[in-house]
This record gives structure tokens, sequence and C-alpha cells, in this order.
């Protein structure tokens, strides 16, 4: 038996990704930036994610053994100069070598067939070590709860504590056949999440300013099939929901929520790759957080639940003092629940 | 009966040795037949398992033998996916853990279908393996173990497990968390209390879906303990006839520089170590 041991795709955990035919809109061969500044000039044409383009290239098991050694070497030699501002340990780094090869490869035989050339794979790592670009935006995916979300420069990679905010929507009971909004959707990945949940008649309306979020999430609507129940729209926060106020059963938001201070110093994966408009939260990172509360007031029905995520700890309570002190007659049972690391995340509440 | 026959015939042609070895060949074969059939027979008149229909968990584990056992670990958790995809059933990694070669020191994984539990769960206990390993200069040959679980799957139903009795422990940044923070670790222990039992899974990219396969991990452990304690009283049978399922048990030795694959439960030996490693001939 062969006992050359290659970076051998588990059959298992491609088949789920890789049923869906691709309902992309965009062209597989569009270029997206490769700059680490790309936010400042958002691309026009996203690429499709690398899991998702056609197996259109071959390579033999040695060129890409010895792909993935030259990758796992960068990755050990570099991850020092990583970990210093919070970037990825080496370890992280040559598991994510794996989930790249898995996404971008397809064995049969003794060839391996690709969704993107050799030269390109070693351009996609160099770019994840130095210029520190998110893994996610490199293959162009993110695995969020049990979704896999096509991600791009100019949207927010979905974020682990985040899905648990479908979790508390998931406890509410009766409003599951209403109307929901998740505002500042980005990836679409919360509006998604709830609208798989929903009932019968459950609708989302999701929103965002962003046009490249727009696009990103209408894409990934379409990818589960969701057009009919998750309709999305373009605008700042409550201005594209003036049919629907007083009408929301449900509504949530991850909205921007880092103080402004703060944006300098963020890991660089995060600071120099993701879009500010979806992180920059104003002088103390309230400045969205308080719009939606008071937002919400006119467009919640009564009895509606709504969940916001914050910064977490301090940030809550202040959210949830602020709603106490100043809307008190218009919500009740205001809440703060933990994400898995034990900050408090999450502020959650009813409509009077 | 062939047997005898054959019997007679080795002891009436001392001379001729080509015959001679021929029926030596033959009646190898056969009894080799005849304890197949014994051993399917045996397997007929055992009492029916509750949980044969049930899905799986197979878990491999190296044992003694270093890396030369994990890379052994590696071609027999293989060699089931091969096994299970020739059944038709369906196999999906819930976990591995890679040692230094690439070979795993660990993997797990679930496989569903008709009748998969009662199929599989005599192969639980040690795989010896017999070979030169790859990091082997002199080219001796090494004995290595490997140690197989086939734990049957349970569901919320069987086994209620209280959040209360979880510590569920995720990679944490430090900070603030949140949008703050880019990582693709999103590796999970879950950790039940009142039993100490443990179960970490990183392999999926998702921490939602690693809690998942944990959970899912965790519920088949829990109910084997609880099976366990239950047919302790009626299992004397099985064990001294068939195996027991115990995890210490000798399964088969794989002899590569011979070719040859020895079931130790019933002492029969394949000499095609090949398809058997392609997951052909588990019987
Ligand atoms: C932290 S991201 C959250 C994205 C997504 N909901 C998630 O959890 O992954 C915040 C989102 O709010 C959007 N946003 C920022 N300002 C906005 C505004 N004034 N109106 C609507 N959306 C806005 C950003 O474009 C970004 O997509």
């Amino acid at each position: 038996m062969s006992r050359l041991r290659l970076p051998l795709l588990s059959s298992a955990s491609t088949t789920l990704r890789r049923r869906r035919s691709p309902r992309s809109s965009y062209s597989s061969g569009a270029v997206i930036t490769s700059s680490s500044a790309s936010h400042h000039t958002p691309p026009l044409k996203l690429q499709s994610p690398l899991f998702l383009r056609p197996l259109s290239h071959s390579a033999s098991p040695s060129a890409l053994l010895s792909f993935r050694r030259w990758a796992e070497s960068l990755a050990r030699s570099s991850a020092a100069d990583l970990t210093f501002d919070g970037g990825p340990s080496s370890s992280e780094l040559i598991r994510e070598i794996s989930w790249l090869l898995q996404d971008a490869t397809s064995q049969d035989g003794d060839t391996f067939l690709l969704r993107t050339d050799l030269e390109d794979l070693y351009r996609l790592w160099r770019q994840r070590i130095e210029e520190r670009r998110p893994f996610q935006y490199i293959v162009g995916c993110q695995h969020w709860r049990d979704l896999v979300l096509a991600v791009s420069e100019g949207v927010l990679i979905p974020r682990p504590e985040t899905e648990e905010i479908v979790n508390l929507a998931a406890r509410v009971e009766g409003l599951q056949d209403g109307m929901w909004a998740d505002l500042g959707t980005g990836s679409g990945a919360i509006a998604i999440a709830i609208a798989r949940m929903l009932g019968e008649n459950g609708k989302v309306v999701a929103t965002d300013l962003s046009e490249m979020a727009v696009e990103v999430a209408q894409f990934n609507v379409g990818r589960y099939k969701l057009e009919n129940k998750v309709e999305i729209r373009q605008g700042s926060w409550f201005e594209p929901l003036q049919d629907l106020q007083g009408k929301l059963s449900g509504l949530v938001s991850n909205p921007p929520y880092i103080p402004s201070s703060h944006i300098h110093g963020l890991q660089a994966e995060v600071g120099r790759h993701e879009p500010s408009l979806a992180l920059d939260g104003g002088e103390n990172g309230t400045d969205h957080l308080l719009r939606l509360c008071e937002g919400s007031i006119s467009s919640l029905k009564p009895g509606g639940f709504f969940a916001f995520e914050t910064n977490g700890d301090k940030q809550s309570e202040q959210i949830v003092d602020f709603m106490t002190t100043q809307w008190s007659n218009s919500f009740h049972d205001i809440k703060i629940e933990a994400d898995f690391a034990g900050i408090k995340r999450f502020v959650t509440g009813f409509r009077r | 009966m062939e047997i005898d026959g054959l019997k007679s015939l080795l002891s009436d042609c001392a001379e001729d040795k080509d015959m001679c070895a021929m029926a030596s060949e033959e009646l190898t074969e056969a009894f080799g037949q005849e304890k197949r059939l014994l051993h399917s027979l045996l397997k007929s008149f055992l009492p029916k398992d509750d949980d044969d229909e049930r899905d799986c968990i197979l878990e491999v584990r190296a044992g003694t033998g270093g890396e030369e056992a994990s890379l052994f670990a590696m071609d027999v958790f293989k060699m089931y996916e091969k096994y299970s995809q020739k059944n038709g059933w369906k196999f999906e990694v819930i976990d591995t853990k890679e040692s230094d070669l690439k070979g795993y020191t660990e993997a797990s994984g679930t496989l569903s279908g008709r009748g998969v539990y009662g199929k599989l769960k005599f192969e639980s206990g040690v795989h010896r393996v017999q070979r030169v390993p790859v990091t082997e200069k002199s080219g001796r040959v090494h004995t290595s173990a490997v140690t197989v679980a086939i734990l049957p799957q349970a569901d919320e139903v069987d086994i209620v497990v209280r959040n209360e009795d979880l510590r569920v422990d995720t990679y944490r940044s430090g900070g603030s968390g949140g949008q703050s923070v880019n990582t693709t670790n999103s590796a999970v222990r879950i950790t039940h209390l009142p039993t100490g039992i443990a179960v970490a899974i990183q392999d999926e990219r998702s921490q939602h879906m690693n809690k998942a396969k944990a959970l899912k991990v965790l519920r088949a452990k829990l109910y084997e303990i609880e099976r366990r304690r239950l047919h302790s009283s009626r299992s004397k049978l099985r064990s001294e006839q068939i195996g027991s399922g115990d995890r210490s048990e000798r399964i088969r030795t794989y002899n590569f520089p011979q070719g040859r694959v020895t079931d130790h439960r019933v002492g029969i030996t394949h000499h095609s170590i090949d398809d058997v490693m392609e997951g052909q001939m588990l019987k």
C-alpha cells in the first residue's frame, strides 16, 4: 500500500460544503484586491470563495507536498512575529494550511485537482504571513455555526462570539412566525441563521449601509436558498425599515462597537484588513448601539424581542443602565448574557 | 467429511511431497472455512444486542510503538473509512490529532447506516502491526499496536446531559474579544463534571460545529458506561466466545512482511493484507 502521506482530505467534511453547486453571480476569474489596505479602495468585483470554484487546475502529489512543507516552515519561522499583537500561533497556522488545501484541492487517483493554480497558493500563503491577510479572506469563506459563508474584503468576518446571538433568539417563544430584522448584517450571518430556525411564516429583513456587505449577504442568502425568507435592504440603520414601524417581532444587531481610539492598536488581521465601517463605534464605542436602542422603541411591536452584541462587560452595563433609566417604560426584562469566554457580551430584552 | 479425508491423504502420501503440500494447504483452507463458518454461526446464535441497529462512533488511538503506531493508526482509520464506503455507509471524520509524521495519535469518526454498530462492535480492542517502519533505517521489523473502540451512538433521548454538569472550554483571546479579534481557533473541550470525561474537538472550522461534535462523542461515552453497567452480568458468554468488546482484547495482527492478517478472536489468517487494508475483508 502507498506510504506516501499527503494532505488527504477528509471526505466527510468536504462533501457538505461541495454538495451545493455555486449559485454565484460573480465570475470566478475576477481579481480580488490583495493590497493590505484594501478597505480604503473596495474592490469592485468579488471573487467566489475558493471552495466553490471549478477544479480547473491540477498538481502532482509531490508538488502539493512541497507546497505544504514550504508553507509549514514559513508558518513556524514567522509565528513568533505574529503573536505579539494577538496574531495566530504556529499550530493555528498549520491547521489553516490543512484547511486551505481542503478548500483548494480534490483528489482524483494519483493527481490532485485544484481550484486555483499552485502559484496562487504560494501567493496566498505569503499574503497570510507577510501581510497578515485574514485566513477567511484568503479562502473567501468563514465557517460559522453550521453555515459556510462567503466573505470578502469589505465585509466583516463573522465572529464565534456572535454565534450565540442566534441561540438567544431561538430561546424566545411565540415570535417564530413574525418579522425579524438584522441590522448591519455584513455577510448575512445572523439573518441566515435566524431565518433557518423561524417558522413557516417567519421572515427576516437584513440591512447594511455597505454596498459590498449587501452584495455578499445576497450571495449567501442565495446559496442557502432563502430568497423567500430573507430580504436584503441597503441603508443606514432604521432608514430602510420605514414600512415596518411597530411591526417587528425581533430585532438583532451586532453593530460596530469598538471605541475609535482602540482601532489603531487592533490585531493586524482586523485593523489592517477588515472595514472600519464594521468596527468603529465612535468615541466610546456606543454610538450605534444607542441609536439601535432608541430605534427599537418605534420599530418593535409590543412583546417584541431585541438582542444586541457589545464590546463586553462595561459597555453592556452602560447600555442596560441607559435603557433602564431613560426608557424604562418602553422595555422590560432587560438582561445581560455572557459569551463563551464569560464576557458580558449581549444585551437582550422585550418591548413593552 | 472433507477434513478427515484430507488428513488421511496427508498421512498416506508421506512420499509425495507436492501432493502433501497441496493437501496441507487445502487442509488449512478448509479449517479456515470451518472456523469462519463457526464464527458467523456463533455470531448468529448470540442474543441480538438492542443497540445493533444504531450508528456508531469509531475511535482509533495509537498505542505502543510511537510514531509507527501513529502511522498505523491512520492506516486502520482509513481501512474503516474504506470498509464503510464499500458497505454504503456514511463515514464522517470527527477529529484527528496528527503526529509529527502526519500519522494519527488519535482519530475519531461517525459511521451511519443499517446495522453499523452490530457489524463493527467486535472490532473493539487491540490491533497489532508488524512491519518495517518508514523511520527504520536498518530494515528491522517492529511490532506496534493501536486500539480501536466502537461505541453505539446515543441521542438526547438516551442520554440526558444537563447543562449544569458540563464545563465548556474554548479558545480565549484575552482582551475584549468579539470584533477586536480574528482567529481560526475554534477548538472546544467539554468536560462532564460528574464523571470527569472530557472530549476535545478542534477539526471543525466553527465553534458551533466543534461543540456539537464534542457533545455527540460525550453522549456516546456516557451511554457506553451505562450499557456496560447494565450488560456486565449477561456478557460472560459473549466475552468467552467471541470477544467482549473489551479494549484490551487482541483483535488482529497485521503482518506486512508476510502479507497476512491474523484474526485472534477466531484464529483465522487472511493472506491478502492489501485487501484487508482496502476495507475488503473485515468479517
Ligand atoms: C460588526 S459588523 C457585523 C456584521 C454581521 N452582522 C456579523 O455579525 O458578522 C457591523 C456591520 O454594520 C454595518 N454598518 C455600519 N454602519 C452602518 C449604518 N449606519 N447602517 C447600517 N449598517 C451599518 C457595517 O457595514 C457592518 O456590516
